[in-house]
């Protein structure tokens, strides 16, 4: 559901912000040097989007995403190099390959209950990820393979940092207003219905299984078309990108961006991908540094506001709009309340027994 | 007999050992006020999720408007009779329309448990009732096809029809759980209506509502009646049963024990049996 | 011989993980960890800390009951009525947020610590098959734990508490047993029972910090094969496991090389969840 604020002008203000921001961005005298970390958030985000109606429009959990996007990436990497067959011919049908695997294996797997059908997506995950190392032949093994050419138009090549970055972003924004489209539709209400009542859904005439499968395979093709511009942006591909890790940072991009949010994906992408940067600056003295903070995060943002980072700060904000006259008083009484409200809290982490005087 | 709307024979639904809905037959005519009544545990919200297509009967057939809910899938032809008959493969070849085939058929429900979609406005949950009489897919709606806007003015003018129907259409911008429970069975009603269905089932529609509202519901009961539509309903309130039902079919653990109209069901034995125990003094 | 090893091995995992969905509901996705703790754990305190081993051994499992204990204190009771998909993070947070400290203060290197006898490997009888004396010892655990996770359940009031949670945790509120403290209990014991297995299996297998995301997958096929119900279903899908497995390393066809024998148990664990999912589909729903 739109919080008020966003159906008002203050919306499409925000959104021509977004575009001249990004139209800018790429240029030297504005933040040209973050052209090649913005390509990246870009694809993540492509990725993130899908997750995010995934799991915020049906409430399932996929933990091997990351596994649709080696599948872009690796059969554009194959057929444009090793087959030599066009790049843009090549994503088409990586795409189509991974939509129609996502929907194959999409029935039998959206049969199952949340936690098992978690497990299977990891597993599925898991297998993709031995395959990408195992079939060395195609794959070139765990060293992966390099020298992918570049995606061209006639004779215009897209062969500088500049010039992904536009074509990145082109399709990026495409998937989002074609997301939103989705959701705001007759079928984004169907999915809005089965993830806020199933068996009402079921009683309205929503086939729910088959809408779980129809998103399921739709998120799995926008990562695929992510992974196949990560193969011809950095013109190489190694199993590594698409392990478990891969698979969890995407989970936290999609749980900071927002489960059911569209453009938070944008956001969850974004600081996802600043937050790991900056990890991985840290790690000589702080080894895994960026797991434990993953890790972190996903509790902290699912066990106080499971709607995800970016939604809960849209309520707060409004929530601000709305009480911003009363936040003195506000402050003043819940100060008062805080000590006992810690302490009630404390003391019921432990069973009461423990701390209880002898009793009779 | 033709010219039923629903006709059951010989369902039954066991769970394991507990028998729930035990070989009923029912035959529900068109355009009339059916109520199902008996004791709690009676199997009635059983037999509404065999109808709705929710639970799977363990035998027994459902037919709707002379067609039966259930069918072979099409690979059935080519195995030999022989096979056929294993057991086993009974439980393959014997497919039942499931729920939502039977919503785009006709049959339209509501739950005891109101069931609303919390995530979404008044409006947005009748207008989801409209998602089985309205067509546009994936792509029309991804990209904004003029197809797509079409359907969706209708479906929102028919959503506001219906709203304004149950007397709610001033709420129609409200958060669905904001209302009263009142409100939110009528709600629940409206988005039941909104599927256009020819029968409607309404599992205990007047449970926690005050005096004012259960008339309010009788008379939209009634309302619906008027438009065509059967109605069959689960209820515990007498009076409102009395009231407004045309046929009343009584159950008692899983097994129809009597039905009539409201006078015979008052005075047969065995219903005041099943409601009172076995011992009754003369009334 | 290594089929039963291997099995043991999974079925004292999935021990965990039936332990605290029967009481909980929960899949605790961290159980994998556990075990990463009792291995790792008890090589750094036995040779870095110079500790005897039996003492590190115990301290090790201690620290994975409690990191356990802390999990459902911290992680799961706070979030309390949370959706299965929210749960499910949790727990994969848990996971991976103890990966992340683990690999910070161990390194990432894999660790061997020393066995718990030593000699050389057993001849069994007169085939020609050895087997080494540390995997009798996780068989011997394996089987040890498993009657001792029996019996506690069948015949100790606590056992019998939790078996009643399992069963139905609304009725068991009803008659007076605390759920939250006993699902306390149930992942304190899973975590322990996962730092046994991690203790056990690592002069085996060696130990590294990222050894509990497969390892708590396998112990999760073979939860599932047992269905989730008992100590002994869990421990029979285990076995069933292992010995698909190793019987899979043996056949070599094709392109698959012993290398797949992972995929193996994940193949193993997709059928059972579609054979699973088909019969509850065709048991209640139609269509």
């Amino acid at each position: 559901m739109m919080p008020g604020w966003v159906k008002s002008k203050w919306r499409y203000f925000v959104v021509a912000a977004l575009m001249i921001f990004l139209v800018l961005l790429p240029f030297k005298w504005f933040l040209g040097q973050y052209t090649s970390i913005m390509i990246f958030i870009g694809i993540s985000t492509m990725i993130t989007v899908g997750l995010c109606l995934l799991m915020g429009y049906t409430g399932q959990v996929s933990l091997g995403q990351a596994a649709y996007y080696g599948l872009g990436a690796y059969f554009s990497a194959v057929l444009s190099k090793t087959y030599g067959w066009n790049p843009w011919l090549a994503m088409v049908i990586a795409a189509i390959a991974t939509g129609s695997f996502a929907y194959i294996i999409g029935y039998p797997i959206f049969r199952l209950r949340g936690n098992y059908l978690a497990m299977a997506t990891l597993g599925i995950g898991l297998i993709m990820w031995v395959l990408f190392n195992q079939l060395s032949q195609y794959t070139g093994g765990p060293d992966g393979m390099s020298g992918i050419p570049y995606l061209s138009i006639g004779g215009f090549a897209f062969d500088t940092n500049f010039k992904r970055y536009f074509l990145v972003w082109f399709f990026c924004l495409a998937i989002l207003f074609l997301s939103q489209n989705i959701v705001r539709s007759r079928t984004g209400r169907a999915l809005r219905a089965i993830h806020g009542n199933e068996a009402a859904a079921q009683s309205l005439g929503i086939n729910v299984t088959q809408f779980k499968v129809k998103i399921f395979v739709l998120s799995s093709v926008y990562a695929s078309l992510a992974g196949s511009l990560f193969a011809h942006h950095l013109r190489h591909v190694s199993p590594q990108s698409f392990d478990f890790l891969a698979s969890v940072k995407l989970v936290v991009m999609a749980v900071i961006g927002g489960l059911a949010s569209v453009w938070g994906a944008i956001f969850g992408a974004g600081t996802t991908r600043l937050l790991s940067d900056k990890l991985l600056l840290g790690f000589n003295q702080f080894p895994q540094l960026d797991i434990i903070i993953y890790g972190l995060i996903l509790m902290l943002v699912m066990i106080f506001t499971p709607e995800g980072l970016f939604i809960a700060l849209k309520s707060g904000i409004k929530w601000l709009q709305l009480n911003w006259r009363h936040l003195p008083e506000i402050m003043r009484t819940q100060g008062k309340e805080l000590p006992h409200r810690i302490k009630d809290r404390l003391t019921r982490l432990v069973p009461a027994r423990w701390w209880r005087k002898a009793e009779p | 007999m033709s010219g039923t709307i629903l006709e059951t024979k010989g369902l039954t639904k066991a769970f394991g050992g507990l028998v729930a809905v035990d070989n009923v037959d029912l035959a529900i005519e068109p355009g009339r006020i059916t109520a199902i009544i008996g004791p709690n545990g009676a199997g009635k919200t059983s037999l509404f999720n065999l109808i709705a297509g929710v639970y799977r009967p363990t035998s027994g057939d459902i037919i709707f408007n002379g067609r039966s809910l259930k069918y072979a899938p099409w690979y059935a032809k080519a195995i030999p009779p022989k096979l056929k008959q294993q057991k086993l493969l009974k439980v393959r070849l014997e497919r039942h329309a499931p729920a939502h085939k039977r919503t785009a058929l006709g049959i339209a429900r509501t739950f005891q448990h109101v069931n609303l979609f919390g995530n979404m406005s008044v409006l947005e949950n009748i207008m989801t009732g409209q998602h089985p009489r309205s067509k546009y897919g994936f792509f029309a709606a991804a990209l904004r096809l003029p197809k797509a806007r079409r359907e969706e003015e209708m479906i929102n003018l028919n959503a506001m029809k219906y709203l304004n129907m149950v007397g709610l259409g001033k709420h129609s911008g409200k958060n669905a759980l904001s209302l009263p429970l009142g409100q939110q069975k009528l709600l629940s009603i409206a988005r039941a209506m909104a599927t256009e269905p020819k029968l409607i089932l309404l599992d205990e529609p007047g449970a926690g509502l005050n005096a004012l509202e259960k008339r309010e519901l009788s008379d939209l009961i009634k309302r619906i009646r008027e438009m065509g539509i059967t109605v069959i309903l689960v209820e515990h309130d007498m009076p409102l049963v009395m009231g407004i039902a045309e046929w009343i079919i009584v159950l008692d653990s899983g097994r129809k024990i009597a039905e009539g109209t409201a006078a015979q069901v008052q005075k047969d034995k065995k219903v005041i049996a099943a409601y009172l125990g076995e011992e009754t003094e003369d009334a | 011989m290594s089929g039963l090893t291997q099995g043991s091995i999974y079925a004292l995992i999935g021990l965990g993980f039936t332990i605290i969905y029967s009481v909980t509901q929960i899949i605790n996705f961290a159980q994998g960890e556990f075990v990463m703790l009792g291995g790792m754990l008890s090589y750094i305190l036995a040779v870095k800390s110079g500790l005897p081993i039996p003492l590190a051994i115990l301290i090790a499992i201690l620290i994975a009951a409690i990191v356990g204990a802390l999990m459902y204190i911290l992680a799961i009771r706070t979030a309390r009525r949370a959706s299965v998909i929210s749960l499910i993070i949790i727990t994969i947070g848990f996971a991976i947020f103890i990966r992340g400290i683990a690999g910070n203060q161990f390194g990432v290197n894999a660790v061997s610590p020393a066995a718990f006898t030593s000699g050389h490997s057993i001849q069994l009888g007169s085939l020609d098959a050895y087997i080494a004396p540390q995997a009798l010892w996780i068989i011997g655990i394996t089987f040890l734990v498993t009657i001792a996770l029996y019996l506690f359940l069948s015949h100790t009031m606590v056992g019998k508490a939790l078996r009643a949670c399992a069963v139905n945790p609304g009725a068991a509120r009803l008659v007076g047993i605390n759920t939250k403290a006993m699902a306390l209990i149930a992942f304190t014991i899973a975590a322990a029972i996962g730092g046994i297995g991690g203790v056990a299996i690592a002069p085996l297998t060696m130990a590294s910090y990222g050894m509990g995301v497969m390892l708590g997958l396998k112990g999760f096929v073979a939860a599932s094969i047992g269905g989730f119900m008992s100590p002994t279903t869990t421990v029979v899908g285990g076995i069933m496991l292992g010995i698909v497995e190793s019987l899979a390393v043996g056949l070599d066809w094709g392109p698959f090389t012993s290398a797949y024998k992972d995929v193996i148990a994940l193949v193993v664990l997709l059928l059972i969840l579609l054979i699973r999912s088909g019969k509850l589909a065709t048991a209640e729903r139609a269509g």
